[in-house]
């Protein structure tokens, strides 16, 4: 073996990364070759320094709970999660269409919608249409004062009502009106109460969901690539396609209960996350520095930031 | 029973003492490495708390045929390029400019025996900050962490050729900064 072959593999053999063959030359070259056995000395002494290389360092106890304590956070929106899953798999199990609490505070707006709708209908056709409020006196407490009324001569009987049973009507829509209300608050508290917390939760992953798209991005953004060598985009991509399911998912959700400044941003985001999960992890520059434009011009990471 | 694929498997079920054990295990060779990386005490225990909450939060995602260590490495080699890239040019600038660092090839052969190790550590310290980040890393893995060529190629992405390139320029480097130190 020559020198330079030896030069060549010395590393690697002091590595234990050389072939067994080579190895078994080095060391014969070693043995008759001055220079050689120099250089070995010389790597041998440097790695005994660096395993004397001392940082110093000490985990503090602090870590461990610290850790604990955010992936407990973790885990319990995982569950809460995989729980509100389980829950929409029993509801399609009945064939309706999503049953889920989204769906359930939907309806409770609507009925509080058609609620309000048959109240103002009421108010606003009882005096154009009287035969109409006559109706409503089937009502369960037909008011005592009409019986007067009746006595009147019929001819008076189509203006009079118009006169007297609005006022009356007013009175029973007041009395049946706390009692009206009172049902679909009490209705309408069940059902919003546990889908505000539901809603916070998705809330909450929303905002993480968002906040780690915009540490990619910044992340993309932040490449180097003014050279036009190949980069090396691993992370960024696995990173990137993760975060593209979660968007999916959640940008379905916020449309489907109706939030549309979030399904906007989420909209807005996907093409990027699309553009980096396509990327080859040796990405070529100018596929890179072409998103890190896009991204600067579009100021996706400021509009992330402000939602 | 805690070989690593059982404490992977069990905290892969929400067993947090399986990984309470994991980062007991790891924790200390993640700190060296992301403190190797990124210079700074403080930030390394931060990056290292970052490091073990994605590892649990990506347990299920780790191959079987993986080994721990080596995807760990990979996590951690991720956190600590994310927090270098988010500095600014200027800190690393004054890091390179260091003085001490500089000043260390024009100094003599200095007496060994009378070295510090403090001074010594530090020297190591401020040449590694002198390296660029590949050299760094892949220096770091195999020197302090003794990581075969194929370990530190899956947890850099680097091909071997680029790494054993990488590696030997790194050597050449180190060896300007610490010669001094060194006796043969």
């Amino acid at each position: 073996m020559k020198c330079n072959e030896c030069l060549n593999l010395i590393e690697q053999y002091i590595d234990g990364e050389a072939p067994e063959r080579d190895a078994e030359q080095v060391s014969a070259h070693l043995i008759t070759c001055g220079d050689c056995a120099q250089e070995f000395e010389m790597l041998t002494a440097e790695q005994e320094i660096y395993a004397c290389y001392d940082r110093e360092l000490e985990i503090p106890q602090s870590m461990w709970g610290a850790i604990a304590a955010r992936t407990a956070v973790e885990y319990g929106a995982i569950e809460a999660r995989s729980r509100s899953g389980a829950r929409q798999w029993l509801a399609g199990l009945f064939a309706l269409p999503r049953i889920g609490f989204a769906f359930s505070g939907a309806m409770a707006v609507l009925v509080v919608a058609v609620a309000v709708g048959v109240i103002y209908l009421r108010n606003h056709q009882e005096p154009n249409a009287p035969f109409i409020a006559g109706t409503n006196n089937v009502n369960p407490s037909p008011p005592p004062t009409k019986v007067p009324e009746q006595t009147n001569p019929p001819t008076e009987q189509t203006s009079k009502p118009l006169i007297s049973q609005s006022p009356i009507q007013g009175k029973t829509l007041k009395v049946n009106q706390p009692a009206r209300k009172k049902s679909v608050a009490g209705d309408q508290g069940g059902v919003l109460f546990t889908d505000a917390a539901y809603r916070d939760i998705e809330d909450r992953d929303t905002a993480s969901h968002l906040e780690q798209a915009q540490n990619l991005l910044l992340s993309i953004r932040n490449i180097k690539s003014d050279d036009d060598e190949e980069i090396d985009v691993t992370y960024e991509k696995s990173e990137s396609r993760r975060l593209l399911n979660e968007n999916i998912v959640l940008r379905r959700d916020a449309e489907m209960a109706g939030k549309f400044p979030a399904k906007s941003v989420l909209g807005s985001l996907e093409p990027f996350l699309i553009d980096i999960a396509n990327l080859p992890d040796k990405a070529p520059a100018p596929d890179v520095r072409q998103i890190k434009e896009r991204v600067q011009k579009t100021e996706i990471v400021a509009e992330l930031r402000g939602y | 029973m805690n070989s690593s694929a059982d404490l992977v498997a069990r905290a892969c079920q929400g067993e947090q003492e399986a990984f309470r054990l994991i980062f007991e295990r790891y924790s200390r060779p993640i700190i060296s490495f992301i403190y190797d990386l990124v210079g700074d005490r403080e930030l390394a225990e931060d990056l290292t708390q970052e490091t073990f909450v994605r590892a649990h939060r990506g347990l299920k995602a780790l191959r079987e045929e993986a080994k721990l260590s080596t995807w760990l490495f990979g996590i951690a080699k991720n956190v600590a390029r994310e927090s270098l890239r988010s500095r600014t040019r200027q800190q690393q600038r004054v890091e390179l400019d260091d003085r001490t660092v500089l000043d260390l090839s024009d100094r003599g052969p200095a007496p060994v025996d009378q070295l510090l190790d403090r001074e010594l550590n530090g020297v190591i310290r401020r040449s590694l900050a002198a390296l660029d980040d590949d050299k760094r890393v892949v220096f770091t893995l195999k020197i302090f962490h003794q990581c075969s060529y194929e370990e530190i190629a899956e947890i850099t992405g680097f091909s071997i050729p680029k790494l054993k390139t990488d590696l030997h320029r790194a050597r050449i480097e180190m060896r300007r900064r610490i010669g001094p130190y060194v006796r043969v």
